[in-house]
C-alpha cells in the first residue's frame, strides 16, 4: 500500500513515496514552488512513482502539510508542518525533544514529549529575519548563491552586527556595511549569527536537548553552528532535514491508511 | 443526540430575516437586516460569519447603531460623556444620573476592522503624529478628528497612572488638540506590605486599603465633575442604584459566560461572545437594553442546551486571552476545529460584581483597582492560569494587538504560566485590524494548536 506525503513549502515542494505496510521510504524528491503548487506537486510525485514503475492507482492516500497544503487539491487531508515535522524527526531521530525547524518564509520551535508528540511549539510571526528568506535576501545582496554564505562565513574572525528585526531594515544595514568596506565574511557571519538568535528567542529560557534542525535551511552550511551558539548547547542537523516534514505527512498517512482512512 | 450549528453568511442572514418578518418577527426601534450596515460603510460584515438566532441579530444590531444611539442622545439634549481608558468605573457612574449617556471612545479600535480601513481614522491620527507603531486605538483620535463616528462628549474623562503608556499618549495628543480631558489617577495596584491593611477586591487580586483610599479620592473628583455636567447630585444613593442595574448586567453576562463556555457542544460562537462580552464594559450607550440584549442571548442559549443545539461536538476547549483587532478571527477558532471555553480580553473585572455591601464610591474604587491592567503580568497570569482550570481549557490562545505596548510583556509571562501550572500548549498570534494577508499563517498556528490539544487529548 503506498501513500504520499507532500510538503507545500514556500520555497519548495517536497513529496515522500512510503510503503504503508513497512514504513519504508520508496522514493523522495524536491522542487522550486511556483504560482502554482498544484501543478508543481502534481509533476513531482509523478516523477516519483515513475522512478518506481508506480501508477497513481498505487496510492492509497496523500496527506499534504506545509503553507500551501490547501492548494494542494488531490491530498485527501492536511495536517499542519508542526505536526508533521514532529513525526518526520520522531521517526528518524527517536531521542529528540526539541526540533528547531527553519524554513523559507517562517521558523518554529517545537518541544516533544519522550514519545514523540509535540508538547508546545513557538513560530515567528512579527518578521522574516528568523527565516531562510533572510538568508536569500542576502545572498542576493552578497552576490553569491546561498549555499556558499555557509563556507563565505566560515571564514570570518569576526561577525557584524546586525541589529534590525525586520528583514528590509536589515537590508538597509548590509547595504551599509557594505558601503563601508566591510568584508563580506564577516557580513556573513553576522547575518547567520542574526537568524540564529532570532530563532534561539523562540525558546525562551529554555530547550531541552537533543536539540534537532530541519527545514531548507538546515542544509545551510554554518547555520547549525550559529544555532549551537546561539542556544548555548550542541544543534544536530536532522537526516534530510528538508524532508522531514513531506515524511511526516507521509507517514501520518500510512497511519489514517491502516486506520481505514 | 445534537443538532449542529451552521453559522450563516451576511447573504445567508438577509434571506433568513426576510423568512422571520414574513413570519411576524418583531424588533426594537435598531432592528432591521444586517446588510443595511454595509451601508454605513461596515465592509468587513460580508467577510464574517454569524450566529443564526434572532437573539443575535439583536446583540449586532445593537452594536452596530452606537452611533445613531449617541447622536440620538446629543439631539435630545442628553449629556455625553466619554470615559477613556476606563474598563467599567466610570460609566456606572454616569448611568447612575437620569440625563447622562456614557460611551467608550476607546472602542474606535474596531472602526478599522469593521469598516475594513476605509474610514480614514488612521489616516488621521497619522497626521496628527501617531503612526502604526502606535496601539490601533490611535484610530480613536482619528475619529475625534473626522468627527464622523460619535459626537464630542460633554465631558472626558480618562484614567492614567498605571494604564497602557500608548493609550496615555494618545489622549495627551487629543488633549493638545483642543479636547479637555479630567484625568483620574489609577496606581499600579501592589502587594500589601506585610501588615498593612489591606482588602480583597473583586475577582480576588488584593491591593491594600491605603491605595483604595487613593482610588475612591479620584473618584469624588469624577464624581464632583459628573455632577456639574449633569446638574443634579450623584449621591449615594443614586450610585447605589447605579451599582444594582450596573451588577445586574454583570449577573446576566456571568450566566451567559457559564452556559456558553462549560456547555458542550457550544451553544454560542465565539465572535458572538466576544460582542456579548464588549458590551458590558459601557452597555454601548444603553444600559436598559443591553440587559435585553442579555436576556435575549441567555433564552436563546438555554433553548439551545435543553434541545442539543450547538457548534461542533468534540471542538477543542479554547481559553482565549486579549481581545482580537480583527473579529474574523474569531470565525476562524471555529473552522480549525475550536471553540471558546473561556476568555480575558482584559477586561475581567467588568464581568465581576462591584460590591453592594460598601459605601458606593468605596465598592466602585475596589472594582477599578481589580483591573488586570492595573496590577502586575503575573498577576493577571494567575488568574488566567485559574480561570482556564475552571473552564477545563485544553489550549489556550493569547492574542496580541500589534503595537499595544501593554501586551509586549505579558503575552510571555502567561505563556509561562500556562505551561508550566496547567501544562497546556499556548500560542500568541498577532492580529491586525485586518488580517486578510495573515489569514494562512493564523490558520496554521491555530491548526497546529487545535493537532496539538487532540493529541494530548488522545493519550
Amino acid at each position: 500500500m503506498i501513500v504520499v506525503g507532500v510538503d507545500g513549502g514556500s520555497r519548495a515542494v517536497k513529496v515522500v513515496l512510503l510503503d504503508a505496510d513497512s514504513n519504508l521510504v520508496l522514493a523522495a524528491g524536491e522542487r522550486d514552488q511556483s504560482v502554482d503548487h498544484e501543478g508543481v506537486a502534481r509533476v513531482l510525485l509523478n516523477e516519483l512513482l515513475e522512478k518506481r514503475n508506480l501508477t497513481q492507482d498505487a496510492v492509497k492516500r496523500v496527506v499534504a502539510t506545509g503553507y500551501a497544503r490547501n492548494l494542494i487539491r488531490f491530498a485527501s487531508s492536511t495536517v499542519t508542518e508542526i505536526t508533521c515535522h514532529a513525526h518526520g524527526v520522531r521517526r528518524q531521530h527517536p531521542d529528540a525533544r526539541t526540533v528547531v525547524e527553519v524554513g523559507g518564509q517562517d521558523s518554529k520551535l517545537l518541544r516533544l514529549n519522550e514519545d514523540g508528540s509535540v508538547r508546545d511549539f513557538q513560530m515567528n510571526d512579527r518578521c522574516a529575519a528568523g527565516t531562510g528568506r533572510f538568508l536569500e535576501m542576502v545572498s542576493v545582496r552578497l552576490e553569491m548563491p546561498l549555499t556558499e554564505i555557509g563556507k563565505l562565513a566560515s571564514r570570518a574572525n569576526t561577525r557584524s552586527a546586525i541589529s534590525s528585526m525586520c528583514v528590509v531594515f536589515a537590508e538597509s544595514e548590509i547595504i551599509g556595511l557594505l558601503a563601508g568596506g566591510v568584508p563580506r565574511e564577516e557580513i556573513a557571519a553576522g547575518v547567520q549569527q542574526a537568524v540564529a538568535t532570532r530563532v534561539a528567542a523562540l525558546a525562551g529560557r529554555s530547550a531541552t536537548p537533543p536539540v534537532y534542525f530541519t527545514g531548507g535551511v538546515a542544509r545551510v552550511s554554518g547555520m547549525d553552528r550559529a544555532l549551537a551558539d546561539a542556544f548555548g548547547q550542541p544543534v544536530q542537523v536532522a537526516r534530510d532535514p528538508h524532508l522531514t516534514g513531506a515524511l511526516g505527512a507521509a507517514l501520518i498517512a500510512a497511519r489514517q491508511a491502516r486506520n481505514g482512512g | 443526540m445534537t443538532t449542529r450549528l451552521t453559522p450563516l453568511t451576511l447573504a445567508q442572514w438577509d434571506a433568513r430575516y426576510e423568512e422571520l418578518k414574513r413570519g411576524g418577527l418583531s424588533e426594537p426601534s435598531y432592528g432591521g437586516r444586517l446588510s443595511r450596515h454595509l451601508e454605513d460603510g461596515d465592509l468587513r460584515l460580508p467577510k464574517l460569519r454569524y450566529d443564526p438566532s434572532v437573539a443575535a441579530l439583536r446583540l449586532w444590531n445593537f452594536l452596530l447603531s452606537e452611533e445613531d444611539r449617541l447622536a440620538q442622545a446629543r439631539a435630545s439634549g442628553r449629556k455625553i460623556v466619554g470615559a477613556m481608558k476606563d474598563l467599567g468605573t466610570v460609566p456606572v457612574m454616569a448611568y447612575s444620573l437620569p440625563n447622562v449617556t456614557a460611551f467608550y471612545p476607546d472602542g474606535a479600535w474596531w472602526i478599522p476592522c469593521v469598516m475594513e480601513l476605509s474610514a480614514g481614522v488612521f489616516r488621521a491620527a497619522d497626521a496628527c503624529g501617531l503612526d502604526e507603531s502606535f496601539c490601533p486605538v490611535r484610530a480613536m483620535l482619528g475619529a475625534f478628528v473626522t468627527q464622523a463616528h460619535f459626537p464630542i462628549p460633554d465631558l472626558l474623562t480618562c484614567s492614567v497612572g498605571a494604564t497602557c503608556d500608548d493609550f496615555s499618549a494618545i489622549a495627551q495628543r487629543l488633549n493638545g488638540l483642543g479636547y479637555p480631558i479630567l484625568w483620574w489617577e489609577i496606581p499600579h495596584r501592589r502587594a500589601p506590605d506585610p501588615g498593612e491593611k489591606s482588602v480583597v477586591l473583586p475577582g480576588g487580586f488584593v491591593a491594600s486599603t491605603a491605595q483604595v483610599a487613593f482610588v475612591r479620592s479620584e473618584l469624588e473628583r469624577v464624581r464632583r465633575a459628573l455632577e456639574e455636567l449633569a446638574g443634579v447630585p450623584l449621591d449615594d444613593a443614586r450610585l447605589a442604584d447605579g451599582i444594582r442595574m450596573a451588577n445586574e448586567a454583570r449577573r446576566r453576562l456571568a450566566e451567559l459566560r457559564r452556559c456558553v463556555y462549560h456547555s458542550d457542544p457550544c451553544p454560542l460562537p465565539a465572535l458572538e461572545m466576544l460582542v456579548a462580552e464588549m458590551l458590558i464594559i459601557h452597555f454601548c450607550s444603553d444600559r436598559g437594553e443591553t440587559l435585553s440584549v442579555y436576556a435575549d442571548l441567555l433564552a436563546e442559549v438555554e433553548a439551545r442546551r435543553k434541545a442539543g443545539v450547538g457548534l461542533a461536538e468534540g471542538a477543542v476547549r479554547v481559553f482565549w486571552v486579549n481581545p482580537v483587532a480583527d473579529l474574523q478571527v474569531m470565525n476562524l477558532l471555529e473552522d480549525c476545529g475550536g471553540r471558546l471555553c473561556g476568555t480575558e480580553y482584559l477586561f475581567c473585572h467588568a464581568v465581576d460584581e462591584i460590591p453592594e455591601d460598601v459605601e458606593p464610591l468605596d465598592a466602585l474604587a475596589r472594582a477599578a483597582l481589580a483591573d488586570p491592567m492595573v496590577g502586575s503580568s503575573a498577576d493577571r497570569a494567575q488568574r488566567i492560569c485559574r480561570d482556564a482550570e475552571a473552564g477545563r481549557a485544553e489550549a489556550v490562545i493569547v492574542s496580541r494587538i500589534p503595537g499595544a505596548s501593554h501586551c509586549a510583556y505579558e503575552g510571555y509571562a502567561i505563556r509561562e504560566a500556562v505551561a508550566r501550572q496547567l501544562g497546556l500548549p499556548v500560542i500568541e498570534l498577532e492580529v491586525p485590524p485586518v488580517s486578510d494577508s495573515m489569514r494562512p499563517a493564523l490558520r496554521t498556528r491555530i491548526e497546529a494548536l487545535m493537532e496539538t490539544a487532540r493529541n494530548r487529548r488522545a493519550q
